[in-house]
């Protein structure tokens, strides 16, 4: 295939300026061989536009930071090459959370938030013994978890999510991912009704209208459908008993 | 959380409602899909339908079927309620929202808020004509055999659509189905029941037209 023009429709908007509206604005790119939007963007910065803003760390697909809306799908610019894209590339900040500018958005506050709701801790009464050897785990039990853990707070889902859209309190999948990790752990504690109070609401996993817009845009493939489904059948239960 | 939230706090609620919203929706599947079969009864003669219809009447299956219709869609509506986007705001979010991640399952969360509200006054019209006509094959020729056809096409469109699409959300919630495989068996079996109503639907025309 060969290389073309790029043409990349930005949104661009400084909260910090209220007074110039949010707009798009065009930049053209010679396209490269192996270019990602990584390597795009911060060409353009470099030679075209020293203001934009957007936020990349690892350039590798585990920081979770470069989420954005590419062509509207929400998914991670570092791991998105152009060759995969039409000529024509609009690139939007993620939904839901706190613009700081441009293409920058804060997941951390938001990720920190639902850490703090949804007791993203083990909650043990046993007293910490360094020198005893650790209880064993089974090694599905420690494969689920890992599998939960993958998740690298990138925000995709939640922007993907239409009830994340309008419910600023919707913990989302990311936040019902993490609760599915402590259910299997068996090191925490917590009994289904402790549960219950932290996700057994509209909040949680009662929200949830089953758009799996989120299990389709991870960008590293949780299975979150699995995972959703998960939390609800254990939430359903302990509702039940309630 | 923020004291009005601690004030209301009844977390079971939210598990009720997600309950009955599930429940009255699977069973009005059930009953919309047997409710086909029987209409379809016209396929083998003004006879089957006639004394189908006759032995509802008899026994008061039409009356039970009334009275559960009349509760469970009021069920259902109290239910999903709550989902429906309900401010300005709201509303040019999710459709700006959708057609931004062009997302086939988001839209169809849309269109089933659409058809639901539709259909809330199609069903109304609809269960006041069979309480106070009854059901007999005559009356269903003329009425089909007059502008009520296009009432009757549009009503067996949602119908379908929504009942597709509200049972492949229920059961992917749950996790009982994969997507994939869900979607297709159920795009299956909506084609087979429009196809079947649109018959069915055929035929009183014809039946309207040669009486």
């Amino acid at each position: 295939m060969g290389l073309r023009q790029l043409t990349f429709h930005i949104f661009r908007y400084n909260p910090e300026i209220p007074n110039v509206n949010p707009a798009i604005k065009d930049y053209i790119l010679q396209e490269e061989m192996g270019m990602t939007l990584f390597i795009a963007l911060n060409k353009i910065r470099e030679e075209q536009d020293s203001s934009l803003k957007y936020d990349f760390v690892c350039r590798a697909g585990i920081c979770g930071s470069c989420g954005m809306l590419i062509n509207g799908k929400p998914t991670l610019a570092c791991r998105t090459l152009t060759k995969d894209l039409p000529a024509d590339i609009s690139l939007i900040p993620l939904p839901v959370f706190k613009l700081l500018g441009d293409l920058s958005v804060d997941t951390g506050t938001w990720f920190r938030d639902i850490s703090l709701r949804t007791e993203s801790w083990v909650h043990t009464e046993k007293d910490f013994d360094p020198h005893s050897p650790e209880d064993r785990m089974s090694n599905d039990t420690a494969l689920k978890i890992y599998e939960a853990e993958r998740c690298i707070e990138c925000g995709c889902c939640i922007s993907g999510c239409a009830t994340a859209n309008i419910k600023p309190d919707f913990i989302g999948a990311a936040g019902v991912n993490r609760v599915a990790r402590f259910m299997v752990d068996p090191r925490d504690e917590r009994d289904e009704q402790e549960y219950f109070d932290v996700v057994g609401s509209e909040d949680g996993i009662f929200g949830c209208v089953g758009l799996m817009a989120c299990a389709d845009t991870c960008p590293i493939g949780i299975p979150l459908q699995g995972q959703l489904a998960y939390v609800r059948r254990k939430m359903a239960i302990a509702g039940w008993r309630r | 959380m923020q004291p009005q939230k601690a004030l209301t706090r009844n977390t079971k609620a939210d598990f009720v409602m997600e309950l009955v919203q599930t429940v009255s929706g699977l069973l009005l599947v059930g009953f919309l899909w047997t409710h086909m079969l029987f209409v379809g009864s016209i396929l083998l003669g003004v006879e089957a339908f006639d004394a189908l219809a006759q032995f509802m009447e008899q026994y008061r299956l039409l009356d039970v079927a009334v009275v559960f219709i009349i509760l469970t869609v009021a069920a259902h509506i109290g239910a999903v309620f709550r989902r429906i986007p309900g401010r300005l705001q709201e509303q040019k979010i999710v459709w700006k929202h959708a057609r931004t991640i062009k997302h086939s399952d988001t839209w169809s969360w849309l269109f089933q808020a659409v058809t639901g509200s539709a259909m809330l006054v199609l069903i109304i019209i609809h269960v006041f004509t069979v309480v106070y006509a009854g059901i007999d094959s005559k009356m269903s020729a003329d009425r089909v055999n007059s502008w009520m056809l296009w009432f009757y096409l549009v009503f067996l469109l949602l119908a379908e659509y929504h009942a597709s699409v509200g049972i492949y959300r229920a059961l992917i919630k749950w996790g009982f189905l994969k997507r994939h495989s869900l979607k297709r068996v159920l795009s299956v079996v909506t084609v087979c029941t429009i196809a079947l109503g649109c018959v069915s639907l055929w035929i009183f025309y014809w039946l309207g037209d040669t009486a």
